[in-house]
């Protein structure tokens, strides 16, 4: 691949004429110096010392010296730079070469030196000064969320600084982004080749490439070893009696390894303990968690090759609950339901006794609608007959069946067995999209504006849905959805958004990142935080009635895929769609630099050998 | 042609005198100590009366005290004979003040020394054909033919100490000094041995000219010998002219130990250097003029 017949060629051979200059230095050293007369009292304390430095008249026979020799060699090398001599190097060029450089995670592994994002890019910076001057390149970092950072140039300066200005990030390499991306660059017709630069671990591809790719893929294996051990999993469980952390040790090397974990609440040392881990061997270990503590880290002290899955952070403290209003005449399935989200405070109320209120964050009405919907997330199940939001006729259903098997609100919710005896008629409703339905009528609709809210059209007792373990599952995530965490305390991986809602009344809400930054983020609706790529522990802090109110989450690696490090011999790629044979040719490693720093050593020489007397 | 010295000049060198380290013997009368006894207010030895002695100086206090006749002896007070070798040959015609000139006013300067105590001074110039002697001056009077002489004498020819080897060798005792640049091809030797054999207590003084302890040119050039018209290409680098310096330092600490083996002093000096200067100051340091 990287062999090549060592052909030199020039770029700029119209210099040769530079050549002159050496038989003009030869014609100089003819002629005969014209030497003023000096009269010295004592000719004989003068050492015998004759050379022939300028040109003159008449003629005189040419004499060896070491000075032609080397004015001659400086302009020989001199006229060799001029030329610009290229010798063929070893990479096969398309005229638009993609490169694909990972800086995902596992990049920051040091089993080469510096790091693998170091070797790749200095490869790829090889690749670059083998650009010839019609080739083109671009640029693609491929991280969690690949960047262009070089587009289509041929300028070496300008694509050396975009490669070395790229930094590794904590997520994942998402090739498929990458690949589409290069995609959109390379239009038909267009003789381009991709290169990818990686340690080969890479979100799995999309099925959509495997029509094939525009242009060849070549994949550049970086990285030799897998010898690592890292956390992979810290949670932290509070039952009735007391709390305690969970933490996975996992040993991902194919050699035993001796590991000692330091576990800490709060920067504090409580436990340092000793691990012994057989080749591929994980272990839980269950640690003790102050009752104050707000975050607990567990850290490997052993030095190895990857440092980011070596430290785990979790949120120690309890989410702060939600008070939840159910009207309802009475659903017991409903209110077990909602009692299964431990930060729900469910509170059940008769329909003859609701009146508005802005102290619950959700509301639940079963078979009762209010003349006016309160001003937040609601759930709306089966309303009378008459109100606003109620269907057509009741007709009968039978099956039911996903609007769309896809979406995040089906999660894990098996539908098979359910069945729903008679429902509303929602065809003609303006709620919202459909999520569940039947072959007769939309049964469950959603809808995001003016704000979260799920219009259920059966009665829970007219089907078996409550009695199905699709039931609390599709309660869960109707209810996290409509009411997320203020501030999810589970762990994120890097780069993961998450999602923060404000509190109601809040003035500003800002996240310190772990290394000290704060970003301010939007008060009046759910926001969203994506800049999550440092790990460590986030606090997003929450101003209301002049109290700042603290909520933490925590961001680890915590991906078996990224710390298990070891490369993958081979890479499936996408095949190649165009049947046009590539026209590759070999780069081109120019010489003239070198030979110039030639030239300028033979001229510090011959300067050294005149002054020297030589 | 002007003067050779300056009447100012003149008057500062009255006031020296050249510093003989043992006593002379000069053949007249004069102001310095001399190994015989003669005439003079200092004592300095008895002797037994013989017959034929001068009655006047017989001692007779001694007479009365010892019974015996007793001479008082004293210290005869006589010219010191000085020879000045003055070298005029082609390399001295060079430089810039030019040495054969200087040489001239420093040889007229130590000669009016030297007249003006009474001492008997000999002005011998070597340089193109014979060496050119002269007779003997003494007084001030004499200082005016000698500084014409001096003035009249041609610089030129090859520098050649042997034929200084006779001249000094019929020297009477005294003192010499030579004047010269010591650039020569021959070696100053045989002229070094002549003095002291002919026990001459005397001086060296090398006289060279700025341009020859630094060069001040580069570069291609064709050297020409001043006294021998040889010819040779050359070029001027740092190395070359770091060369030369170093043949001409050793050329000169030659010179300067010879004479010091041979008890003679030794001053090496620059044309740069006014004569007034060279006189009051390096010659006064030598110990040749006090």
């Amino acid at each position: 691949m990287w062999k090549g017949a060592r052909v030199m060629s020039f770029l700029a051979p119209a210099a040769a004429v530079l050549a002159l200059t050496l038989p003009a230095i030869i014609a100089l050293y003819f002629l005969k110096i014209r030497r003023p007369t000096r009269v010295v009292p004592a000719l004989h304390l003068w050492p015998s010392q004759v050379r022939d430095r300028q040109a003159n008249v008449p003629w005189q026979r040419l004499r060896p010296s070491w000075l032609l020799f080397l004015q001659l060699l400086a302009a020989a090398a001199l006229v060799a730079a001029a030329v610009q001599p290229v010798l063929p190097a070893g990479a096969s060029l398309a005229r638009h070469s993609i490169v694909l450089l990972d800086a995902s995670a596992s990049m920051q592994a040091t089993d080469v030196a510096p790091s693998r994002l170091g070797e790749a890019k200095r490869q790829v910076n090889a690749v670059i000064d083998q650009l010839g001057p019609q080739d083109r390149m671009t640029v693609i970092a491929v991280g969690p969320s690949p960047r262009i950072v070089a587009s289509v140039t041929g300028d070496r300066d300008t694509l050396h600084r975009a490669v070395n200005g790229i930094t590794a990030s904590n997520g994942p390499a998402d090739l498929s982004a990458a690949l589409a991306l290069a995609v959109g660059l390379v239009r038909v017709g267009d003789d381009a080749r991709a290169y990818l630069f990686s340690d080969g671990i890479v979100q799995p591809l999309r099925a959509s490439f495997s029509a094939g790719l525009p242009f060849p893929v070549e994949y550049h294996r970086v990285g030799v070893s897998g010898e690592n051990a890292g956390l992979t999993s810290l949670t932290v469980r509070t039952s009735a009696q007391t709390r305690a952390a969970y933490l996975h040790v996992q040993n991902f090397g194919q050699q035993p390894r001796s590991v000692s974990v330091e576990w800490r609440a709060d920067n504090h040392l409580l436990d340092v303990r000793p691990l012994t881990l057989a080749a591929g061997q994980g272990q839980d270990l269950v640690l003790p968690v102050p009752a104050n503590a707000t975050s607990v880290t567990a850290r490997l002290a052993s030095s190895d090759i990857f440092a980011l899955d070596d430290v785990a952070t979790a949120v120690a403290r309890t989410p702060r609950a939600f008070r939840v209003l159910v009207v309802t005449p009475g659903n017991v399935f409903l209110e077990q339901a909602l009692r299964l989200r431990t930060d729900l405070q469910v509170d059940v109320l008769a329909p003859a006794a609701y009146r508005a209120s802005a102290a619950y964050a959700m509301t639940v009405f079963d078979r009762f609608a209010p003349a006016t919907l309160p001003d937040g997330p609601s759930l709306i199940i089966d309303p009378p007959a008459g109100s606003a939001l109620a269907g057509g006729p009741p007709v009968g259903i039978g099956r039911v069946r996903a609007a769309d098997a896809g979406d995040p609100l089906l999660a894990n919710v098996d539908l098979q067995d359910v069945h729903v005896a008679r429902g509303e008629d929602l065809r003609s409703s303006t709620f919202g999209r459909p999520l569940i339905g039947s072959l007769q009528t939309p049964l469950v609709l959603v809808r995001d504006e003016p704000f979260r809210q799920v219009l259920i059209g059966f009665d829970l007792h007219e089907s078996d849905l409550p009695l199905r373990i699709a039931f609390p599952i599709l309660m869960q995530n109707l209810s996290e959805w409509m009411l997320p965490p203020s501030v999810p305390s589970h762990s994120f991986h890097p780069d993961e958004p998450v999602t923060i809602v404000p509190e109601p009344g809040a003035t500003s809400v800002s996240v310190i990142q772990p290394d000290g930054n704060r970003r301010s983020l939007a008060t009046g609706s759910i926001a969203t935080f994506a800049d999550t790529d440092p790990t460590g522990l986030y606090t997003v802090e929450q101003v209301i009635a002049g109290t700042v109110e603290r909520s933490w989450f925590s961001v680890n690696l915590f991906s078996d895929v990224i710390s298990q490090l070891k490369p993958p011999e081979r890479l499936t790629l996408p095949p190649t769609r165009t049947t046009a044979v590539q026209a590759t040719h070999h780069g081109q490693l120019e010489i003239w630099p070198w030979i110039a720093l030639a030239a300028l050593g033979v001229v510090v020489a011959e300067w050294l050998a005149f002054h020297r007397g030589i | 042609m002007g003067p050779l010295l300056e009447p100012a000049l003149l008057r500062r060198l009255e006031a020296l005198a050249l510093q003989v380290r043992r006593a002379v013997s000069g053949q007249m009368g004069g102001e310095r100590r001399s190994r015989r006894r003669g005439q003079s207010v200092e004592f300095a030895d008895f002797r037994n009366y013989t017959p034929g002695d001068d009655f006047r100086l017989i001692d007779w206090n001694a007479y009365a005290r010892l019974d015996r006749f007793m001479l008082r002896l004293f210290v005869a007070e006589e010219e010191l004979p000085l020879s000045l070798f003055v070298d005029l040959s082609g390399s001295m015609d060079w430089g810039k003040p030019n040495k054969a000139e200087t040489a001239r006013r420093l040889a007229g300067a130590i000669a009016y020394v030297a007249l003006a105590a009474l001492d008997r001074v000999r002005l011998t110039v070597f340089a193109e054909g014979e060496t050119s002697g002269g007779a003997p001056s003494r007084g001030r009077r004499a200082a005016a033919p000698l500084f014409s002489r001096l003035q009249s004498f041609p610089s030129g020819g090859v520098t050649n100490y042997e034929k200084l080897v006779w001249p000094i060798g019929r020297q009477r005792p005294g003192m010499t000094v030579l004047i010269t640049d010591g650039l020569g091809d021959s070696p100053i030797d045989p002229a070094l041995t002549a003095l002291q054999r002919a026990q001459q207590e005397g001086a060296v003084l090398q006289l060279l000219a700025p341009q020859e302890l630094a060069p001040d040119w580069s570069g291609d050039a064709r050297l020409k010998d001043a006294e021998t018209g040889v010819e040779r290409e050359f070029t001027a680098t740092p190395l070359t002219q770091g060369s030369y310096l170093r043949a001409l330092a050793e050329r000169t600490d030659e010179i300067e130990r010879a004479a010091h083996r041979r008890g003679l002093r030794f001053a090496r000096l620059s044309t740069a250097e006014p004569v007034d200067e060279m006189v009051q100051i390096t010659l006064h340091r030598i110990g040749l003029l006090v």
